[in-house]
């Protein structure tokens, strides 16, 4: 079989990358630009909440694709290893994503600062009448929850996961050419460290930048739900790429029928996870029942008349998107193996964890009765247009990052396993 | 009459042996046969003609049986049985039986996994035909055996004598029933 890899064509043509990576970069650019014009017709806040939906889903992605790196290393796992080269292309993104990250880290510093969370700005007013400086539970949390922390943090994180990304690609890259083993430890001795720094990072950012939001709210699962929809992101992105590289043709002879089976089984696990741990946040505080806790999901159903608002509907979309229709779609064998379902179960689940993050993030902007503004509003189309924007963006870097390496890690110790997976 | 063997077994070296012999096997439209190998061997499954087991439908089935029976029981309880308020909480809702239907879906899943794969194999088995046939034993070592049935409609002694040892097959041998 290996033989095989060796007739697989290495890597696109040079010209024919440049060419898709520039045309990624055009939309990635143009898209960032209409989203910032935005501002002209929205307003900073509305546009910035909508900008993090946006870099927030592809950051997921990022992450995402990091810890299934590091798992595959921790687990010195076999059928993984002819699809982790495109992650780790993928991981070239996270310096992009810091760079794109700056515009909201720079609105901490501006007016006062609470354009974005708008904790920052100890003057903001909130339900009741008082300032945030003035709210208990603030100065409690202000240890953790401060401007400091949260821009440090953001920098510290990506520059964690960028040490991270550049220790596996120098790795893997090298392999290629000199076949020494050592790199193989170096990978499995940074995924030993790695995985608790990306668990605790990951956390920490989902609550900085999403979860501080609503800084009134308790969940413990916030950062477990991010890392569902993290690797949920990932593997779906893996996916695309694996039947976009089969139509291609690279992928021939390199991937086999098991190859879709597995993926598509971590893809049914993940989804089982995430409703796990998203029903249990749920399920806990429905059953507490306790107003500081209650307070983040009624928002999210009903105004304060008591009619229902649009994000009760956006909820139900969750639930039967993230859940029940992959869930059900997955269970068959048949499905996970046919290319293009398995393609469009993915697509449909990358819509939804967008969404999802829509659900998280947006209904922090609220009218004057204290209800979350509509879910259908001028919004959407700059969480559209910052989804092609950093997307692009992403892309890019990903099409940047292809040529300069091998297809498949070709000297890696487990290509000959992955490349006969249950054959 | 003689007793009509229970079928035919014949021997085979080698993992690769046995896999071209068992696509003839298959290409000669036998239904009623085996191989028995010392491992796992991958792709044995598509090379013997074998279709997908049921096994996942049963365990399918087995997950839907536990988790109506968690929300059933959680209903009947509380709000039929024995209609009791705690904290205030409606006598029955789906949200607090998910917790027991969920386990009992796992329960009830893994049950109908092993109990239909240990149907359809037809085990527990004390007692084999090739268990009397001398050198079985080496089907757990080194020897690999392909074993066709006298019930096949297209069995014939002389003639699924002749393709066994056509393919490959050493020391053909009548097993008894």
């Amino acid at each position: 079989m290996s033989s095989q890899a060796a007739t697989a064509p290495a890597a696109l043509p040079v010209e024919s990358a440049d060419a898709s990576a520039n045309k990624a970069l055009v939309v990635g650019i143009v898209g960032i630009a209409i989203t910032f014009a935005g501002v002209l017709l929205s307003g900073v806040t509305h546009v910035a909440l909508s900008y993090l939906v946006g870099l927030t889903f592809w950051t997921a992605i990022a992450i995402g694709m990091l810890m299934l790196v590091l798992i595959h290393h921790i687990f010195d796992a076999s059928w993984s290893t002819v699809l982790r080269r495109q992650f780790e292309h993928g991981l070239s993104a996270f310096k992009w994503l810091l760079v794109l990250f700056v515009p909201l880290l720079a609105l901490c510093f501006v007016d006062g600062g609470g354009l974005v969370w708008s904790w920052m700005n100890p003057e903001t007013v909130i339900h009741g009448g008082h300032t945030v400086g003035h709210d208990p539970l603030y100065i409690k949390k202000a240890g953790f929850l401060n401007k400091g922390a949260l821009v440090g943090g953001t920098i510290g994180f990506f520059l964690l996961w960028m040490w991270l990304s550049a220790r596996l690609r120098k790795a893997s890259f090298t392999q290629d050419s000199d076949g020494d083993l050592k790199w193989t430890f170096m990978s499995r001795k940074t995924a030993a460290f790695g995985l608790p720094i990306g668990a605790l990072t990951l956390t920490a950012a989902a609550i900085f930048w999403i979860k501080s939001l609503e800084y009134h709210w308790f969940s413990t699962m916030y950062g477990v739900w991010f890392f569902a929809n993290c690797a949920r992101a990932a593997l779906c992105i893996g996916v695309i790429i694996m039947v976009w590289l089969w139509n291609r043709g690279d992928y021939k002879g390199v991937l086999n029928t098991n190859h879709f089976h597995s993926i598509g089984m971590l893809m049914l696990a993940f989804t089982v996870f995430w409703a796990y741990v998203t029903f249990s946040q749920y399920f806990l505080i429905w059953n507490a029942n306790v107003p500081e806790e209650t307070f983040w999901y009624n928002l999210r159903e009903l105004n304060h008349d008591g009619s229902t608002n649009q994000w009760w509907y956006v909820g139900l979309v969750i639930l039967f998107g993230h859940f029940f229709i992959p869930f059900w779609f997955l269970l068959s064998y048949r499905f996970k193996v046919t290319k293009h379902i398995i393609r469009r179960i993915a697509i449909g689940m990358l819509a939804t964890i967008l969404i999802d993050l829509c659900y998280n993030i947006l209904p922090a902007l609220k009218d004057s009765h204290e209800d979350a503004l509509p879910f259908f509003s001028l919004n959407l189309l700059w969480v559209a247009t910052s989804v092609i924007g950093v997307g692009g963006i992403c892309v890019w870097s990903y099409l940047r990052s292809f040529p300069t390496a091998k297809l498949i890690p070709i000297r890696d110790p487990r290509i000959g396993e992955s490349l006969t997976h249950h054959e | 009459m003689a007793v009509q063997p229970y079928g035919l077994i014949a021997t085979f070296k080698t993992a690769p042996d046995l896999y071209h012999a068992a696509e003839q096997v298959r290409d000669a439209g036998y239904r009623h046969w085996d191989c028995i190998t010392p491992f796992p061997v991958h792709g044995l499954d598509k090379a013997m003609g074998l279709k997908r087991s049921i096994v996942p439908r049963i365990s399918l089935a087995g997950g839907i049986t536990g988790f109506i029976t968690g929300m059933t029981m959680i209903w009947w309880t509380g709000q039929i049985d024995y209609p009791l308020i705690v904290g205030g909480k409606p006598l029955f809702s789906p949200m607090f039986a998910f917790p027991v239907s969920y386990e009992l879906t796992i329960l009830f899943t893994a049950f109908a996994t092993i109990g239909g794969m240990l149907l359809l194999n037809g085990l527990p088995r004390h007692y084999h035909p090739v268990l009397k046939y001398d050198h079985i034993v080496r089907g757990m070592d080194d020897t690999f055996f392909i074993v066709i049935e006298a019930r096949d409609p297209r069995f014939n002694v002389a003639n699924t004598k002749a393709l066994l040892e056509k393919i490959g097959g050493a020391s053909v041998t009548e097993l008894e029933p």
